[in-house]
């Protein structure tokens, strides 16, 4: 390289110092690049959970938003779902930095410690922007109260669903004269039209996609299954665990057949399910917002709730919800701008019927415009049979139970348990959890830890 | 030979009586050393040494995220996590996964630096290609893996012509996580082995060459044995590295633990507990346990340092 | 520095059978070790679609910018990268400062209770945010530093290795020459700043060399201690935020690439000092 010259040394000192100088600079002022930039209106942080179409859908609402807005700036982020949310969303509220406004799952809300890391909506505020009490279904608005404040301002259901294309089950006569995939009525049943489909399937792809090895999903199918064959979970008061492992046992040998009579190939287990799906395989059980994905993929499907094969109708169903996250000084413009977006979304939910999710704000449902949706229409009667986890402070989406339960029906299904040996461990790991003490209040469940 | 030692330096030699009061102003100068280790101190003991004792004292309570109302209870996380399943499979991940990477590290980084040090030309290109993924963020390589090891769309099964299912098996997904590691970490051993070999005083060789010693003989008689300090060195900085391994397993699995389970890492499992659960006493008290094995594994080491009179340090 | 030194005359040697084998072999490990981020680079230059494309091609089809021109877009890479910068500049600066400080305090002054703390220093090599994150982490919060700069900048600035190493060079260096600058009438810390640092340059450049990259690369605490994307860094953003979007492989790896290059770059022109500094901090671990 030769001897530098003096000159150009000099020159890299001073570049040196001055990004040293502007590097201390920008963090004693200790905001970021964007809030710099961004000017002195109202800006509202608001941190979500929607990956894929369900994030186009939220972001396209939030621009018709700021056009009809001009005043509020949004900073939207989104997060990597699940417990990487939870976890961040939970730390900036433990360390006074959290975002304006959040999205929760509603499941969650009473895990989350209402008062300490959420703080109450402004229900005349939330009136002020034309949201009332009287637009929800009454069951989805009383989840969302805990010590008769609003805590959660609901966005929507959604479901488990089993998708099905049209193009192959015609060709294994599987559809109906509706052209609607036929409802079995056993397992038995349900496991002969896979093999139906299965002999009008494409070489090389499998007949159905059940994320295999995905601790939640195996848990929301376990959930819509074992509530379909009329299983408890707790008593009332919650100190007994009333979980039936024949029943769970059942279950289980349900979800592993898939595998074992060659249905699911554990390779495809996961995410790959919905390619193969897109590929050509007949089956995919999916939330429903996988439906813009095949929507936008043009296949030829139809969506269903989880069928009934143990006799009567029963889905996994969530909720997504907006939430308050708590801040010492919560109140003045953001807040407001925060009770602004939220409602104005919840209203505007049709965009958000686009992702496959049921909008919570019922007003929607009977728009000419939400009728015509399809496949929502064929599933919109999945709310009325709703799968629920228990309603304890360790439930919700991705919740510790989750965490706990999952990972044994995942050993079930891929085969490292036996059923009944898993159903078991399932029983202990819910009478564990009913002993365990909510660390936000030091109460267990049947204390009434956080649960109103 | 990697930066100008000490030795190196020429000392002008002043020829000067020391006077009674320049001994003083000697021996002053080197007094009150306080303020230069005062700001270092300050950072250490906010950051380090207060942390390790709040974590203990927290270790001893039910406190909670939210930093407040936590109470007293003794020894019960203690006594929770010794019979705490999930922590001893997530201890489990993290020692095996740290007895695969140590030695195939190991082996890698040495072979990697005798082909550097043997082949004449080009010497900084191969530096560049064997170092080159060590300065990529962990995030990053993980990531780069994950998709190389992505089921149908990844370059790995295509270009090996398999079938495996590298990420959702369990009794692969951590063999995947340590072939990122071996990628991603190799560069760095391998130039500490690289300028081991260099220090490696010629005239050993020539001697032995003049003895009649062939090739093999000489590295056996006198590389391996010149390297030994420093393979010990990697070997201690490696097991310390790899059992904290966080990084490339939660990346590689989206933050998961990985099919059932099989990837959850000891420092995740106390990230679990404390960001997931809310439960900061319970993982204080995890981290402690931790704590105590790493210290025991770093004492180990210096034990075994001291025992050994030989050594060239 | 001194191998080259050590031979002055360096004969291009002639191309040995064994030489060519070496090489052959070299070049083929290389070609292992380049390809993933060949791979990368490619997987970037593809569309979305094409990236996901089974069986997966080497080459892309249709060569396009689309996910880089996404990412500069988006505009969270940017301010990322001054994130990272902002960080890693501080941390070193800091990093640098102190620990030459404390080196040399250890190493040649005297005070009371110094072996003690030197003891305490030793044992704070086995505490790391690895260790010990969720109790550091309500440290920080109780300071109410989560979600700031100083709060993902100052828990990087006690790092015991660095003070050890600098304190054994610093114990290398000859008395004399502070000795007889003192007898000359220099103060304690004109002595330390005119002989002492100057001397230590190669020694203070691997540490700042090792404390950047290490900074940089940083992933565990700036992802527990920053929740707001704003004050991401970028392996942080990219690990928590760009992953969030899903199967956008082209966009990930274009992101990855901006976070790994500046370092590569800096590396292909100070490789030699970036391999003494990294070798030199490792070995003095001894």
């Amino acid at each position: 390289m030769g001897q530098p010259g003096l000159n150009r040394r000099q020159m890299l000192a001073g570049l040196g110092g001055l990004t040293i100088a502007g590097s201390f600079g920008f963090a004693a002022l200790g905001t970021g690049a964007d809030a710099l930039a961004s000017g002195a209106r109202t800006r509202v942080r608001y941190w979500n959970l929607f990956s894929g179409g369900d994030g186009y859908n939220m972001v396209s609402m939030l621009d018709a938003f700021r056009e009809e807005h001009p005043d509020v700036a949004v900073k939207d982020s989104t997060l990597q779902w699940g417990n990487p949310f939870y976890t961040k969303l939970a730390m900036a509220a433990a360390g006074n930095r959290a975002p304006d406004l959040g999205v929760m799952h509603l499941g969650r809300v009473t895990g989350f410690s209402p008062g300490r890391l959420l703080d109450p909506w402004d229900v005349g505020l939330l009136a002020k922007y034309g949201v009332r009490e009287a637009d929800f279904n009454p069951e989805l608005w009383r989840r969302a109260v805990i010590d008769g404040k609003l805590y959660a301002l609901p966005l929507d259901i959604h479901v488990q669903l089993c998708f099905y294309r049209k193009d192959v089950l015609r060709k294994a006569g599987l559809l109906g004269s509706d052209g609607r995939m036929i409802s079995p009525a056993s397992a038995d049943e349900w496991f002969a039209m896979l093999e139906e489909a299965r002999a009008a399937t494409k070489k090389g792809l499998q007949t159905i996609g059940l994320w295999l090895n995905d601790q939640n999903f195996q848990w929301w199918f376990f959930v819509a299954f074992y509530t379909q064959l009329g299983g408890t979970w707790f008593d009332e008061a919650r100190t007994e665990v009333t979980f039936d492992t024949d029943k769970a046992t059942q279950v289980l040998e349900f979800l592993r057949r898939h595998i074992t009579d060659g249905y699911a190939n554990p390779n495809f287990g996961g995410g790959a399910g919905a390619e193969q799906f897109i590929n050509g395989s007949p089956f995919a059980w999916e939330g429903n917002w996988s439906v813009p994905v095949f929507d936008t993929a043009k296949v030829d499907y139809g969506a269903t709730p989880l069928p009934p094969v143990f006799g009567r109708q029963a889905t996994h169903a969530e909720s997504h919800a907006f939430v308050l996250p708590h801040q010492s000084g919560r109140g003045g413009a953001a807040n407001e701008g925060a009770h602004q977006l939220a409602a104005y979304i919840v209203k505007n939910a049709r965009a958000w019927a686009g992702g496959g999710h049921i909008p919570a704000y019922t007003p929607i449902l009977t728009t000419p415009g939400y009728r015509k949706l399809n496949p929502q229409s064929e599933y919109v009667s999945a709310m009325d049979h709703q799968a629920t986890e228990p309603k304890v402070w360790f439930a919700g989406s991705t919740g510790i139970l989750a965490q706990r339960i999952g990972p044994v029906i995942v050993s079930s299904t891929m085969g490292s348990a036996k059923p009944d040996a898993a159903a078991r461990r399932m029983k202990s790991a819910l009478t564990g959890l009913l002993a365990m003490k909510n660390p936000m209040d030091g109460k267990t469940a049947a204390q009434g830890g956080a649960v109103a | 030979m990697t930066t100008t030692s000490a030795e190196t330096v020429i000392v002008p030699a002043r020829a000067r009586t020391a006077t009674e009061s320049a001994t003083a102003r000697r021996k002053q100068g080197f007094q009150h050393g306080g303020w230069f280790v005062a700001p270092f101190l300050a950072l250490f003991a906010l950051f380090v040494v207060w942390p390790l004792l709040r974590g203990l004292w927290l270790s001893f309570t039910d406190a909670n995220i939210s930093g407040e109302g936590a109470s007293f209870v003794g020894l019960d996380n203690y006594r929770e996590a010794l019979q705490d399943d999930v922590m001893w499979e997530a201890l489990g991940h993290s020692a095996y996964f740290t007895l695969l990477v140590v030695p195939c590290i190991t082996v890698l980084a040495f072979l990697l630096a005798m082909l550097a040090h043997h082949i004449e030309r080009g010497k900084w290109l191969w530096r560049l290609c064997f170092f080159a993924p060590f300065l990529l963020p962990s995030t990053v390589a993980a990531n780069l893996w994950q998709w190389l090891f992505n089921p149908g769309t990844g370059m790995i099964n295509h270009v090996f012509g398999i079938d495996t299912p590298w990420l959702t098996d369990k009794a692969y997904a951590m063999l995947a996580v340590v072939l990122t590691t071996l990628w991603w970490t190799v560069g760095f051993s391998f130039l500490l082995y690289l300028a081991a070999l260099q220090g490696i005083p010629g005239h050993l060789y020539e001697a032995a060459k003049l003895d009649g010693a062939n090739a093999w003989h000489r590295m056996v008689h006198i590389t391996l044995p010149m390297l030994r300090n420093i393979t010990g060195l990697v070997i201690a900085l490696q097991i310390l590295a790899s059992l904290q391994v966080f990084d490339q397993a939660v990346v590689m699995q989206d933050f998961g633990p990985g099919p059932e389970g099989s990837t959850r890492t000891f420092v995740q499992y106390t990230l679990e507990e404390g960001f997931t659960s809310y439960r900061v006493g319970y993982a204080s008290a995890i981290s402690i346990i931790f704590f105590v094995i790493i210290a025991a594994v770093a004492l180990a080491r210096m034990w075994l340092l001291r025992n050994r009179e030989e050594g060239g340090r | 520095m001194s191998g080259a030194a050590q031979i002055p005359v360096r004969p291009r040697r002639a191309w040995t059978p064994s030489q060519i084998v070496l090489t052959l072999l070299g070049t083929a490990v290389s070609v292992v070790f380049l390809s993933p981020l060949a791979w990368a680079l490619f997987t970037s230059l593809k569309s979305e679609t094409e990236a996901v494309a089974v069986p997966p091609r080497w080459l892309p089809r249709e060569w396009t910018g689309q996910a880089w021109s996404a990412i500069f877009e988006n505009g969270n890479i940017t301010n990322w990268f001054v994130n990272s910068l902002v960080v890693s500049v501080c941390v070193t600066t800091v990093v640098l400062a102190v620990s030459a400080l404390a080196g040399y305090g250890f190493a040649r002054t005297e005070f009371r209770g110094k072996g003690a703390l030197m003891g305490v220093v030793m044992a704070g090599l086995m505490v790391s945010p690895a260790v010990l994150g969720v109790p550091l982490f309500t440290t920080v919060q109780q300071m109410g530093m989560v979600d700031t700069y100083w709060g993902m900048i100052l828990p990087q600035c006690a790092p015991a290795a660095m003070v050890y190493i600098l304190y054994k060079f610093f114990q290398g260096i000859p008395r004399e020459l502070e000795e007889a600058a003192f007898i000359d009438g220099a103060g304690r810390w004109r002595v330390f700043f005119t002989i002492v640092v100057p001397l230590a340059r190669p020694s203070l450049a691997a540490v700042g060399i090792f404390t950047f990259i290490a900074s940089w690369n940083n992933f565990l605490w700036p992802y527990m201690v920053t929740n707001n994307p704003d004050l991401m860094t970028m392996p942080n953003g990219i690990a928590t935020v760009m992953n969030s979007y899903g199967i956008q492989w082209a966009q990930l790896m274009a992101g990855g690439l901006m976070a790994g290059l500046p370092l590569i770059v800096v590396f292909v022109f100070f490789q030699r000092q970036i391999v003494a500094g990294v070798a030199h901090t490792g070995l003095a671990g001894q």
